[in-house]
């Protein structure tokens, strides 16, 4: 008999708490009545969103602020609005209308570890540049507009004329030249450069042209730098990276004076002890941090008033925003955020059901839906779904460098094996229960209209339920021995082939009980599967020390195949829940130097992939939709539900709202809602 | 007596250092350090955090040194009254836990007192009127007081909270009332929200209260003392107060010592299901989080109010009943 029998289950705490117990109260009461009777398509709307107006001939003349400022102006705190935003602001143009300033912007969120919440909603992005609410295209941001140059091994950033940092000093080429020299140089800051930075391992520079230019220089092509201005890396703003000594950029005219290069080491030393922190470092990274330092002055449309590591982290109107409507209004209409904390994601829930936040995704479970619905008149809110452009709100990841156990490494590195199990699973039946009949079944491969999509016949490419197939194609493998109870046989002769699945709880999809649907599916293939919910901190540890066999998780973010690659193929050597092959990551990551080498297909994917940064984008396309054929055709994860709404698209907004898109781009690149640009939205009454 | 204490007060100096040493320990037992965590978080949040940055992240908490260097770096800040930096709070420990503590109180006291309110006179009640009416009644409101896990409790009645009051839900503050300073309305507000909680917290406390109660005095009424009592012509309110119940309270006195730390960490689940800003919740993300500093100092607290609690209930069963006598005074 096999010798590794069940292990004991380890579960957290919350997701004992969360099981069904209030879920199961609430939501299968009412669930399938009331989604029979709405449907997919009234849920689902058309994709939409505001945009950059880039022509500066459309550029407003003159322009207009919230009341409280004009206020402002008139006691002459504050120089004219104008002269605030500077000579080159930052048009928007409104989804549907030029909205009216004011109101408050409630919000729900987790506390300090929850940062992504605050920084989705309110940064703006504060990015240099950013992407349409397609997340396709790049559009200016910060920066007014950028060039390529050199043969891509030069970036050229053009910054807009006369722009203000939150407290009123000019934002301009030596913001950047400081953050690189004293930053980014600075080992006690920065002890490891970042990948971002770099070009096949050659780190790049930044120099000022003049004041309002900006030039980031590498030793090799680099084509890819400006989706990574525009993505969410260490390159990406203040406001995501600016506490890790990250962004690109950072206010020099503030931060000098906890510098020991400027103020002196005697002096920073005083002022960390003063202020209790362990080092000068720490308390640097915490004055650069956006979400913790209210005196900090940022670039973002709202900033941090009561920090996030307090029981309300709110944020006001930046007096100086860079951002504006076609009207010439200083945005944001609406005046402040509060997030309050909530201990549980239930409270969450039940706050969002009875209408107490006004715009909310973060949190909100898909098994609720029909709640939700039920409650729309009584909460006076609206419900919307955002399905991800990726292919998986649920894949099974194979770790193919696997070698605890050769036998069931041998099968996991067959490509047969591998789309045997694909077409083992009943997908419609996962989506009925768990998406409520609103995701897509099929492979992994993103979105039709994602621009490395490789085809429409790649979605169903071994990704039907066709268990005849599956099981001859299992037989001609060499599994076609079973026992009494119909489970193969391993070939080995050490009883039955079982195989483990590592599944984490209290996540947005609930990968426990789906994986649980899996085994009973693949009964009828004699394939033993057995689920294993962990701990995620255990389950690090085990991706860590290759000890993973199957892993359940989502691969969001990969619809931006090549700022979000690690969902894809063995891409990183740590920080994942679920790995497809650490040995093989780390091959990659360390250029063939350590690790194992991976099989023939799967290094000329990673070569594709990492081609794809060197060279102009009509050939990175190409190259990621190969990269993406290899992925579905060797099936190295099962895709199973994808296009789905799980990840933070359930999205509920109070109907006095407007501007709001009916369907927005659900993505951790886009930052949502922040690509449907919220400085935007405001209140109707 | 005095010796008595010295010596009791000298061992409980004992006992919290090894509770220093064993929090730290406990901590660090699970696999994985606060850096693995909080990538676990961000992983689970959708979004990656590379090599560099895991590496950047243990220079800078010093999570690469020895774990008795991190020990005895941690007591050197006790030792000047700092706690250390909370990881996930980016604030000082003090801070963190001092805002919350003061709810936990208010929440524990409210529990508390709620339970001996009604435990005691329903505990006599039951016992001078055992196997009566009122005592079957008592007694199976008891049961199903202890039965009934309080976090299920808590959500079932935020569900009904939800769906026929429209009440806000959650937490000890109205939103508007979360961050203002201290003001007679954002008491009243406070006061508003104690009851849920405070009779979660307290039914399950109440229930056994009333039947240690009643079983203590049950015992007592059938000694020969109170026959003595009666026969001598008391009033049967003065028999019952003056002596048993006196008797009877002696286990309450025996209790406090866990009492005291029970008011920090004796709402942990209902603070967790009921959204309240109390120190449990924050102990729990503290230990899921591997949150060092934090987690050890609240278990640390929890420590030394266990060890201050039987210190104070030693004392005082040796001064409430004046049978217990200390061997060498």
């Amino acid at each position: 008999m096999s010798d590794h029998w069940r292990t004991p289950r380890t579960r957290t705490l919350r997701s004992r708490l969360t099981i069904a117990l209030v879920v199961g109260a609430l939501s299968t009461a009412v669930a399938a009545g009331a989604l029979a009777q709405i449907g997919k398509s009234t849920l689902i709307g058309k994709l939409e969103g505001p945009e950059v107006v880039t022509d500066p001939a459309k550029q407003p003349k003159t322009f207009n602020e919230a009341p409280q400022l004009a206020a402002q102006v008139k006691a002459g705190k504050l120089p004219p609005v104008a002269e605030r935003v500077g000579q080159d602001p930052l048009v928007i143009k409104p989804l549907h209308e030029i909205g009216k300033y004011g109101g408050t912007w409630r919000r729900g969120f987790t506390g300090p570890a929850d940062f992504w919440n605050g920084y989705r909603c309110c940064s703006g992005p504060d990015h240099l540049l950013f992407w349409d609410y397609t997340g396709d295209k790049i559009t200016p941001n910060i920066a007014k507009g950028y060039e390529v140059q050199d043969g891509g091994k030069t970036l050229v950033l053009h910054l807009r004329r006369g722009m203000k940092w939150s407290d009123g000093k000019p934002f301009t080429a030596d913001d950047f030249v400081f953050w690189f020299e004293d930053i980014y140089q600075n080992k006690d800051l920065v002890p490891t450069p970042s990948a971002a930075m770099a070009i096949n391992g050659k780190q790049g520079v930044v120099e000022k042209v003049d004041t309002y230019t900006v030039k980031f220089k590498f030793p090799e092509p680099y084509y890819m730098f400006p989706d990574m201005l525009a993505g969410s890396t260490d390159v990406a703003g203040q406001a995501w990276r600016g506490a890790f000594g990250l962004g690109g950029y950072a206010p020099a005219h503030y931060l000098k004076q906890f510098h020991p290069k400027y103020a002196g080491q005697a002096e920073v030393d005083k002022k960390f002890k003063e202020a209790k922190f362990d080092s000068w470092v720490r308390m640097f990274l915490y004055k650069n941090d956006w979400s913790l330092n209210p005196e900090l002055p940022v670039l973002s449309p709202w900033k941090t008033v009561t920090p996030a590591n307090t029981p309300t982290w709110t944020l006001e109107r930046n007096p100086y925003s860079v951002f504006v409507d076609t009207a010439g209004n200083q945005l944001p209409y609406i005046d402040r955020v509060v997030l309050t904390l909530a201990e549980n994601l239930e409270v969450i829930n039940l706050r969002a059901l009875a209408g107490e936040y006004d715009f909310q995704a973060r949190h909100l479970d898909i098994a609720k839906v029909p709640v939700f619905l039920e409650n729309q008149q009584k909460g006076g809110y609206k419900l919307y779904l955002d399905p991800g452009d990726y292919g998986g709100d649920m894949i099974i990841k194979f770790n193919l460098s696997y070698e605890a156990d050769p036998e069931i490494a041998k099968w996991m590195n067959t490509a047969d094996f591998r789309r045997a199990l694909s077409l083992g699973i009943d997908r419609d039946q996962i989506n009925e229960t768990f998406w409520l009949g609103t995701g897509t079944p099929g492979s992994v491969v993103p979105a039709d209209t994602n621009k490395y999509n490789p085809g429409p016949e790649y979605r169903k490419l071994w990704a039907t339920l066709d268990i005849k197939k599956a099981n001859e194609m299992l037989d001609k493998a060499g599994l076609a021995k079973k026992d009494a109870e119909g489970y193969r046989l391993r070939t080995d002769g050490k009883g039955r082939l079982r195989i483990e699945i590592m599944t984490l709880g209290g996540q947005f999809v609930q990968f426990t009980q789906i994986s649980e649907m899996i085994r009973e599916h693949w009964k009828k293939i004699g394939i033993d599967l057995i689920v294993q919910e962990v701990d995620r901190s255990l389950a690090l540890q085990r991706t860590a020390a290759n000890e993973q066999q199957l892993g359940a998780w989502n691969n969001d973010g990969s619809e931006h195949l090549f700022t979000f690659p690690t969902h894809v193929f063995p891409f990183d050597t740590i920080a994942v829940v679920a790995t497809s092959g650490p040995l093989y990551a780390k091959w990659f990551q360390s250029a063939g130097t350590q690790g194992k080498e991976p099989p023939a297909r799967m290094k000329e994917l990673m070569a594709k992939f990492r081609r794809a940064y060197g060279v102009p984008e009509k050939e990175r396309i190409q190259l990621g939709k190969e990269v993406w054929k290899i992925t579905a055709e060797e099936v190295y994860s099962i895709g199973i539900i994808g296009m789905g709404s799980a990840s933070m698209g359930v999205r509920v907004v109070k109907t006095n709202m407007g501007n709001i898109p009916s369907r927005q781009y659900n993505s951790p690149d886009g930052k949502t809602p922040t690509i449907s640009r919220p400085v935007t939205f405001f209140y109707k009454k | 007596m005095l010796a008595y204490i010295g010596r009791r007060a000298l061992l409980a100096v004992f006992t919290v250092w090894a509770i220093s040493v064993l929090s730290f320990v406990i901590i660090q037992l699970p696999p994985g350090d606060f850096v693995t965590s909080y990538i676990a978080q961000m992983a689970t949040m959708g979004s990656v955090v590379t090599d560099e940055e895991a590496q950047n992240l243990r220079i800078q908490y010093g999570l690469g040194q020895p774990i008795y260097v991190q020990y005895f770096k941690w007591m050197r800040l006790i030792g000047q009254g700092n706690f250390g930096m909370s990881m996930e709070w980016r604030r000082p420990v003090t801070e963190v836990i001092g805002d919350r503590l003061w709810m936990t109180v208010v929440v524990s006291v409210a529990a508390l007192f709620l339970t001996w309110v009604l435990a005691l006179p329903i505990g006599i009640y039951s016992a001078v009127r055992q196997y009566s009416a009122g005592d079957y009644i008592a007694t199976l409101v008891g049961f199903i007081g202890l039965a009934v896990p309080n976090f299920l409790l808590a959500l079932v009645l935020l569900y009904l909270g939800f769906t026929l009051f429209n009440a806000n839900i959650g937490g000890l503050f109205s939103v508007e009332f979360q961050d203002v300073p201290w003001s007679s309305a954002r008491a009243w507000d406070l006061i508003k929200h104690l009851p849920i909680p405070a009779m979660i917290l307290g039914l399950a406390g109440t229930a056994q209260q009333i039947r240690i109660m009643r079983a203590n005095l049950l015992d007592e009424l059938r000694k020969p003392y109170v026959v003595t009592a009666r026969s001598k012509g008391l009033p049967e309110s003065t028999v019952v107060l003056k002596y048993p119940v006196r008797v009877a309270l002696n286990p309450f006195a025996s209790t406090i010592g866990y009492t005291l730390p029970y008011i920090v960490s004796g709402s942990i689940i209902v603070s967790i299901v009921l959204g309240l800003p109390t120190v449990g919740p924050l102990l729990l993300k503290a230990l899921v989080s591997q949150d060092m500093f934090l987690a050890g100092t609240i278990v640390l607290m929890l420590g030394v109010m266990t060890v201050i609690g039987t210190l104070i209930s030693d004392i005082l069963l040796v001064w409430v009943d004046p049978r217990i006598r200390l061997e060498d005074t």
